[in-house]
C-alpha cells in the first residue's frame, strides 16, 4: 500500500487511467455479453459442455453403437427422422411430419428440405434406406441389428439371416424427401423408435471412401449439431457446432468434450476442482453432497431393477424349488437398509420387478410390500419352518455377484439378514464380470445378482424377462400365464392390467428377489441449463443446452 | 559382439512365438468371449459378427491369420471392443502417451535415486544417509495408488496449481503428477540398490588402492566407483524400463491419460483378443530389445564380461 503512496504524480495518473480503462472494459463486455433469446438469461462466454465419462463408448458409428455413452454422442452428431424434447415427448428431428396408414403397419416420414450432411450435401431420403439398409447387412455385423428386428420392418430378420439382401428391407425413397416404411405387424409405437440410434442416416459416400476409419476426426460426415474435431481412445472426445446444421440459429452450446476417466472418486474430483460440467456421484456419497451442493447434486428415478434370481432350473438346488422358501429369503429382507444406509441416493425398495418410474404402469400393492419389515420377518420365520429348516436344520448355498464394491456390501448384508432371521448359511462368492455372465447364463448357480434396465419406456422391457423362450431368463422361471398374458399384452392398446396381474403372480411365486429400483445420480453444474429432467429414458441433446453466466 | 546380437535376435523371433501362442491359449481358456453381454445377442446377430471378426474359423486358423497379418502388413486386427478403432490405432493413439511419461519418470527415477543412493553410501551413517533411506523406504511403502490421490489432493484441490487429470497432448501441467506418481517407488528402489552396492564397491581392494594413490575422493567415485556400483542398477533398469513405457493402469486409470496401460486391462475385461495380443507382443518385444541393452551395456561397463569367445 505504502509504495503507492510513495509513487510520483504521473506515475497515479497513469494507474488512474489504467484503472478507469479496465472499469470500461469490465462494462464493456457486460454490455456485449449475449443474452438468451427466450429467457433473457446472460449467457456465459464459454459455451463449452464438459461432461464425464466412466468408460470409452464402444463406437459412434450410428448403425454399430450399442452403449449409451456412444449413443449420447451419436445424438449430437447425427440427426434421427424424431427427437425427443426435454420431456421424453416425440419432436420433429429430420422428418417434419409423419403419418401412418389405418393398421399402423405403413409410416410416412416427410423429411425437411432445409437438412444439409456437414459436408453440404443434403440429407434425403436414399440416406435414410441406406442406413437402414446397412443396419440389417450381415456384412456391417451390427450388435444392434436386432433393434430393426424388434421394429417388425418388412424382412428384417430375413435380411439379417441372410435370407433376402439387405436391399429387400421394406424401406423405400418415394422421393427425396418422403421415406417411407412397411411393417410386419401393426405398430402403435413406431415412430417413437425412430430416436434410436441404429435408425439414424450415415452418409454413404464416406464410409465407401473410408471403410472402418469413417468415424475418424477429419473423416466423418454427419448431420446432427455437432461435428467431430477430436477423439483421443479413453481420454477425450470433442464435437463442435456445426454451422450447416439446419437449426444452428437456435443452438447456444459451441462445444462439447466428454473426458473419459475410468474411477469414479477421481471423476468427483475433477468436477469440485472446476474441470467438469456433469460429473459423478460415487456410491455411498449422495446424501453428503446433497448437503454440501444442494443445487448440483442430483437424482432422479431410473428405468432399472435389482434383483436376486434362483436358479429355478434342474442345475439348482432343491431347496429353491420350494416356493415357501423363495418366499422366506425374499420376506426376510429388509430393503430400507439397502436403501437408506447403504446406498443413501434415492433409490427405491423394490418389492415388483418393473419399477414404479415406468410409463403406464400401476404398482400393484403386493402383499409383502403392504407388511411392515417386523410382518415380514415373523412371517419369513414361520414360512421357512413350514419348509423344515431351521437353526438346527440350516439352508445353505452359494451367492453369486459380479466383482464391485456396491454388490459385496449389498450381498454381505443381505447374508447376513438371513443368517440372523432364517439361520441360513450363504456363502459369497464374487467374479470377473464376463466370467459371471458366463456362469450365470449357463445356470452354473445357486442364486445370483441381476440387474436391468429398460430398452424403452414401457413395463414388456422388464416382464420379458421372464416369460419362458427369453433368452436372458437365467433363473429359467417357466409360468405358462405368464407366457400367455405377456403375448396378449403386444396387441392389447392398453396392457396395463395384463402387467399388474402379471406382478401379482411374481409375488406369490417369488422367482426372482426384488432388491431396489435405480437412482440416476449426478453432479451438475448450475451454469448449465436445459438438462432434461423430465426425460426419464435421460436422452439428452446438446443443442438444447446453454451456460448462463456466473 | 555382432555375433552375440545376431544370435540373441534369432532367439527372439521364436520367443515372440511362443509368447502369442501362449497368450491366445490363456485368452481362448478364459470364460465368455469379446461378445458376451448382460443381454445375450440373437443367434444371427451373433453368427454375423463372428464371422466379421473370424471367430467362426478353426483356433488354430485364427492364430495363423493372426500371426499373418501381422508379419505380412503389420496389421493388428480391428479391436473387439472398439469397433471403429483398429488395434493399431489403439497403440499409435495409447503408446506415445506412455512413452512419454514414462521416459520422464524413468529419467527422474534413475538421477534422483542413482544420486540419493550414492550421497548415501558415501556419508554412510550420517543424517544424510539416514534422510536418504528414510525417504526411499517411505517411497517404496507409498505405493502409485496411494500417491495419485494424495497429489491430486494437494495440487489439484487444495493448491489448484495442476489438472487433477487428462492428457491433452502431453502439455506440460498434464504431464507432471504422472511422472511424480510412477517415478517415486521406482527411484526407491534405485536409490537402495545403487546404496548398497557402491557400499560393497568401496570396502573393495582396488578402491583402497586408489585411495592410497592419494587420489581426491570425486576421482575415486567417479572414474572407479561408479561403473562397477551401476551394474546390478543397471540389470534392474532393463525390466523397469519397459515396466514404465507400457504404463502404469494405475496412472491411466488415475489420471486418464489414455495410455496403453489402461487398454491391457480394459482388454483382457472385455475379452478384446485382438487388443490383448497386440499389446501383449508390444510389451514382450520391447522387453526382449531391452534385455539385450542391458547385456551389451554390461560388457561395455565391465570388461571382465566377454560374450564372444
Amino acid at each position: 500500500m505504502g509504495n503507492l503512496y510513495s509513487l510520483g504524480g504521473n506515475m497515479k495518473k497513469i494507474i488512474s487511467i489504467f484503472f478507469a480503462l479496465f472499469l470500461s472494459l469490465t462494462f464493456a463486455t457486460n454490455v456485449f455479453a449475449a443474452k438468451h433469446p427466450i429467457t433473457g438469461e446472460t449467457l456465459a462466454a464459454d459455451q463449452t459442455f464438459t461432461y464425464w465419462a466412466l468408460d470409452e463408448h464402444s463406437s459412434i458409428d450410428p448403425q454399430i453403437v450399442e452403449d449409451v455413452s456412444g449413443s449420447d454422442i451419436i445424438r449430437d452428431l447425427f440427426e434421427g427422422l424424431l427427437n425427443q424434447d426435454a420431456d421424453g415427448n416425440l419432436v420433429p428431428g429430420v422428418a417434419e411430419s409423419w403419418s401412418a396408414n389405418d393398421s399402423k403397419d405403413v409410416y410416412t416420414f416427410n423429411l425437411r428440405k432445409n437438412a444439409k450432411w456437414s459436408n453440404g450435401d443434403a440429407v434425403t431420403a436414399h440416406d435414410f434406406v441406406y442406413a437402414w439398409q446397412r443396419a440389417v447387412d450381415p456384412a456391417t455385423a451390427s450388435p444392434y441389428s436386432w433393434f430393426m428386428d424388434i421394429m417388425s420392418i418388412k424382412n428384417g430378420g430375413e435380411a439379417i439371416s441372410g435370407d433376402v439382401p439387405p436391399s429387400d428391407l421394406g424401406v423405400k425413397a418415394l422421393d427425396d424427401y418422403t421415406f417411407q416404411v412397411e411393417l410386419t405387424a401393426s405398430l402403435p409405437y413406431f415412430a417413437a423408435m425412430t430416436t434410436h440410434a441404429t435408425t439414424f442416416p450415415t452418409h454413404k459416400a464416406t464410409i465407401e471412401k473410408y471403410g472402418s476409419d469413417w468415424t475418424k476426426p477429419g473423416n466423418m460426415v454427419s448431420n446432427g449439431a455437432y461435428a467431430l474435431t477430436e477423439h483421443v481412445i479413453n481420454e477425450r472426445l470433442v464435437r463442435e457446432r456445426n454451422p450447416l446444421y439446419w437449426n444452428n440459429e437456435n443452438t447456444i452450446l459451441e462445444k462439447v468434450v466428454a473426458l473419459v476417466i475410468p474411477d469414479e472418486n477421481q471423476g468427483l474430483t475433477r468436477y469440485l476442482a472446476g474441470e467438469l460440467d456433469k460429473g459423478p456421484v460415487p456410491s455411498g456419497q449422495f446424501k453428503k453432497l446433497k448437503a454440501e451442493y444442494p443445487d448440483e447434486a442430483t437424482s432422479f428415478p431410473r428405468l432399472c431393477n435389482y434383483y436376486y434370481t434362483f436358479n429355478l432350473s434342474d442345475s439348482g438346488i432343491d431347496a429353491f424349488q420350494d416356493v415357501r422358501v423363495r418366499k422366506a429369503m425374499a420376506y426376510a429382507i429388509d430393503r430400507n437398509v439397502i436403501t437408506e444406509d447403504i446406498l443413501q441416493a434415492g433409490q427405491i425398495p423394490a418389492y415388483t420387478f418393473t419399477p414404479g418410474a415406468t410409463a403406464g404402469f400401476d404398482v400393484p400393492k403386493v402383499a409383502f410390500g403392504k407388511m411392515t419389515q417386523a410382518e415380514r420377518d415373523s412371517k419369513a420365520i414361520e414360512l421357512m419352518e413350514a419348509a423344515g429348516y431351521g437353526k438346527d436344520n440350516p439352508l445353505s448355498f452359494t451367492m453369486i455377484y459380479n466383482t464391485s464394491e456396491g454388490h459385496k456390501k449389498i450381498a454381505t448384508v443381505m447374508a447376513q439378514m438371513w443368517k440372523q432371521k432364517l439361520g441360513i448359511n450363504a456363502t459369497m462368492e464374487n467374479m470377473e464380470w464376463k466370467t459371471f455372465l458366463d456362469i450365470r447364463s449357463k445356470q452354473d448357480f445357486e442364486i445370483a445378482r441381476g440387474a436391468w434396465c429398460g430398452d424403452y419406456n414401457e413395463a414388456s422391457t422388464f416382464l420379458d424377462l421372464l416369460t419362458t423362450p427369453s433368452g436372458y431368463n437365467d433363473g429359467k422361471y417357466s409360468n405358462a400365464a405368464v407366457d400367455q398374458l405377456m403375448t396378449e399384452a403386444k396387441t392389447l392398446n392398453d396392457a396395463s392390467s395384463n402387467y399388474t396381474t402379471i406382478e401379482r403372480i411374481l409375488a406369490s411365486e417369488m422367482p426372482v428377489i426384488p432388491i431396489y429400483h435405480y437412482a440416476g445420480v449426478f453432479m451438475l453444474n448450475t451454469q448449465l441449463k436445459g438438462w432434461p429432467y423430465g426425460n426419464v429414458e435421460q436422452n439428452w441433446y446438446s443443442r438444447n443446452f446453454y451456460k448462463v453466466a456466473d | 559382439m555382432i555375433k552375440f546380437t545376431l544370435k540373441r535376435l534369432s532367439i527372439a523371433i521364436p520367443t515372440i512365438l511362443i509368447l502369442i501362442i501362449i497368450s491366445f491359449l490363456l485368452m481362448y481358456s478364459a470364460p465368455g468371449g469379446p461378445f458376451t453381454s448382460e443381454r445375450p445377442l440373437p443367434e444371427q446377430v451373433l453368427k454375423n459378427i463372428n464371422a466379421k471378426y473370424g471367430l467362426d474359423q478353426p483356433m488354430y486358423k485364427q492364430m495363423f491369420n493372426y500371426v499373418k497379418s501381422i508379419v505380412t502388413e503389420f496389421d493388428f486386427g480391428p479391436s473387439f471392443r472398439y469397433k471403429d478403432r483398429s488395434v493399431n490405432d489403439i497403440i499409435a493413439q495409447g503408446f506415445p502417451v506412455t512413452l512419454k511419461y514414462g521416459t520422464w519418470s524413468f529419467i527422474i527415477a534413475v538421477l534422483f535415486g542413482v544420486s540419493l543412493g550414492i550421497i548415501a553410501a558415501i556419508k554412510q551413517n550420517t543424517f544424510l544417509d539416514y534422510f536418504a533411506v528414510g525417504f526411499s523406504i517411505s517411497a517404496q511403502v507409498l505405493p502409485n495408488f496411494v500417491m495419485a490421490p494424495i497429489l491430486v489432493l494437494i495440487f489439484t484441490l487444495y493448491l489448484g496449481w495442476l489438472p487433477g487429470g487428462g492428457w491433452e497432448g502431453g502439455k506440460i501441467q498434464f504431464v507432471i503428477m504422472p511422472v511424480i506418481a510412477l517415478s517415486t517407488s521406482y527411484l526407491a528402489s534405485i536409490a537402495r540398490l545403487t546404496r548398497s552396492s557402491m557400499l560393497e564397491v568401496l570396502n573393495s581392494n582396488f578402491i583402497r588402492t586408489a585411495r592410497s594413490k592419494g587420489l581426491p575422493k570425486y576421482k575415486i567415485i567417479l572414474s572407479h566407483a561408479l561403473k562397477p556400483t551401476l551394474l546390478p542398477v543397471i540389470s534392474y533398469l532393463g525390466p523397469a524400463f519397459v515396466g514404465m513405457i507400457t504404463g502404469s493402469v494405475v496412472i491411466d486409470m488415475f489420471f486418464s491419460t489414455g495410455g496403453i496401460g489402461l487398454h491391457f486391462v480394459n482388454g483382457a475385461l472385455n475379452r478384446d483378443y485382438s487388443t490383448i495380443m497386440g499389446i501383449t507382443i508390444l510389451v514382450g518385444c520391447l522387453t526382449i530389445t531391452f534385455n539385450l541393452l542391458v547385456d551389451i551395456l554390461y560388457a561395455w561397463i565391465d570388461p571382465k564380461i566377454r560374450y564372444d569367445s
